[in-house]
């Protein structure tokens, strides 16, 4: 890689259900996708934020997700997130 | 029971004061005709308002094989839908309460929103019309915080005047504004007819239920009179007369009213308590130093009311107690208890939770045992049906009446 590319940024996402397996995530994908290429098993459906299968608990570390009803601000509230439509901010540690 | 029955024929042949044959309260056939004519054609009670008191909450209320999905919407409406999914038929929520975003069947993600609208399926192709597809709506209504549901396409008529006779009784409770302290679920093993015909007597109150009876005033349940009783008996009508001017002068309905009779039957009275005439609690004083609504009295008495088939409720100055029951097998019967304060009301300082429970924990425990008991003894071989007594067992007979008279109107039509 060139030093005049900008490479996106990643963070590493740790999954606790999947051994602690820590995964790289890139700001262009969304957490379930990066979990996905790394052969991690994560249930999932609509893949738009609307359904609800791919509800995780964030323990750690801050997402930015545009949901579409699938999940209820309290839930948000209580740590809950989406991964299929969550980019990573920081590394996560997710249950 | 493996013969076949003459449902028809044990329908017409009932006869007046006196307890149901016994293939009512165990033989199978029956048992699907109750589900269907009388759980499957009348308002059913299924639980409060503050059950799910924020958008997204939902409870599933289950009788025999139907379920249904009661949620509340996000313009806080409350919905209620058949728990089934329109794909494939996999029951949508397995759970009895939760949060919902959108309602997602788990089988294959179809997703509904909380209107019904199927919002998302994949793999059906560009053409597939998703309108045709939203959940089964079922019939929903808010009596005053105690929600009802229908699941017949035509509901059974009534609910209207039942809401412009008893929203007067309960809306000084301000029941949408309480919250959940304590919930209880108890199977009992016997019919649901059981269930409800104890319900619906205190004859059997001074043998069994003693922690009840510190708050309860026997007289207001019916009373053979005698010489020894005639001064108590005068005694409970003068103070039931003065209780109701005096509670009636702050507002408060108290007489009673029954139709029992009427296709979404009910009864309805407020009857004084016993020694400080406040609450159903071991000492008869409030549970809840909160009270409910905008009170200022805590000796309010207790607003009784009952409704055909499924439900009563006693509503204090400082809490509900609601009973909604739901016939699981021809021999076992779901009793749900809920009891409801101030939703400003805090556990420990405002309310001790034993204080408030213990006297309905007690009760429906005894209560359960009797209708074990009563079930028991009707499926031996020796049971006749028994007299009813004039004086005690009257709501009984009128439960009776009008459970033989929906089965016979549900069977004409059906025929």
């Amino acid at each position: 890689m060139s030093a005049d590319q900008q490479a996106p940024e990643d963070f590493g996402v740790t999954f606790r259900s999947a051994a602690g397996r820590t995964v790289r995530c890139r700001t262009d994908q969304f957490v379930l996708e990066a979990g996905e290429d790394a052969g991690i098993p994560l249930s999932y459906g609509c893949r738009e934020g609307a359904c609800g299968t791919c509800k995780s608990k964030l323990l750690s570390g801050q997402v930015r997700m545009e949901h579409n009803g699938g999940i209820r601000q309290r839930e948000i509230d209580a740590g809950y997130i989406l991964l299929c439509c969550s980019i990573p901010l920081s590394d996560l540690l997710i249950e | 029971m493996t013969e076949p029955i003459d449902i028809a024929r044990l329908v017409a042949g009932r006869q007046p004061g006196y307890s149901l044959p016994a293939p009512f309260y165990s033989n199978a056939d029956i048992f699907r005709h109750d589900l269907e004519l009388i759980f499957g054609r009348h308002w059913i009670y299924v639980g409060a308002e503050p059950e799910i008191p924020d958008a997204g909450d939902f409870i599933t209320v289950a009788w025999g094989a139907a379920s249904v999905l009661v949620a509340r919407d996000d313009d806080g409406r409350i919905r209620a839908f058949h728990n089934v999914c329109r794909h494939r038929g996999a029951r949508l929520q397995q759970a009895g309460r939760g949060v919902l975003g959108n309602i997602v069947c788990p089988y294959h993600q179809w997703t509904y929103n909380l209107n019904g609208d199927l919002i998302h399926c994949k793999h059906m192709g560009a053409d597939f019309d998703r309108s045709g597809f939203g959940l089964r709506p079922v019939h929903v209504e808010n009596l005053a915080g105690l929600l009802f549901v229908c699941v017949a396409a035509e509901p059974a008529p009534g609910f209207d005047a039942l809401r412009t006779a008893m929203a007067p009784y309960l809306a000084p409770h301000d029941i949408p504004n309480a919250k959940v302290a304590h919930q209880s679920d108890l199977i009992e093993l016997g019919n649901w007819k059981l269930t409800m015909e104890n319900n619906r007597e205190c004859y059997h109150c001074v043998g069994s239920h003693p922690e009840l009876l510190v708050s309860l005033l026997e007289y207001g349940f019916g009373y053979a009179p005698s010489p020894q009783n005639t001064k108590q008996i005068q005694g409970f009508n003068e103070l039931l007369a003065r209780e109701h001017g005096r509670w009636e002068g702050y507002g408060l309905p108290s007489r009673e009213i029954d139709r029992l009779e009427e296709v979404t039957g009910f009864r309805t009275v407020r009857l004084p308590i016993a020694r400080s005439g406040e609450s159903q609690t071991p000492d008869t004083k409030v549970a809840s130093s909160r009270l409910l609504g905008a009170y200022t009295h805590a000796d309010l008495g207790g607003l009784s009311f009952w409704t055909q088939p499924n439900s009563w409720h006693h509503v204090m100055s400082d809490h509900v107690v609601t009973f909604s029951v739901r016939p699981l097998a021809p021999g076992r019967t779901l009793l749900r208890t809920t009891w409801l304060v101030h939703k400003d009301a805090q556990q420990g300082v405002d309310y001790d939770l034993e204080q408030l429970t213990s006297v309905w924990m007690a009760t429906n425990k005894q209560d359960g045992a009797l209708i074990e008991r009563a079930q028991q003894g009707i499926e031996s071989p020796a049971y006749r049906p028994g007299p009813y007594s004039p004086f005690t067992e009257g709501l009984v007979e009128k439960f009776c009446e009008w459970y033989i008279g929906r089965l016979a109107a549900g069977l004409e039509r059906t025929q």
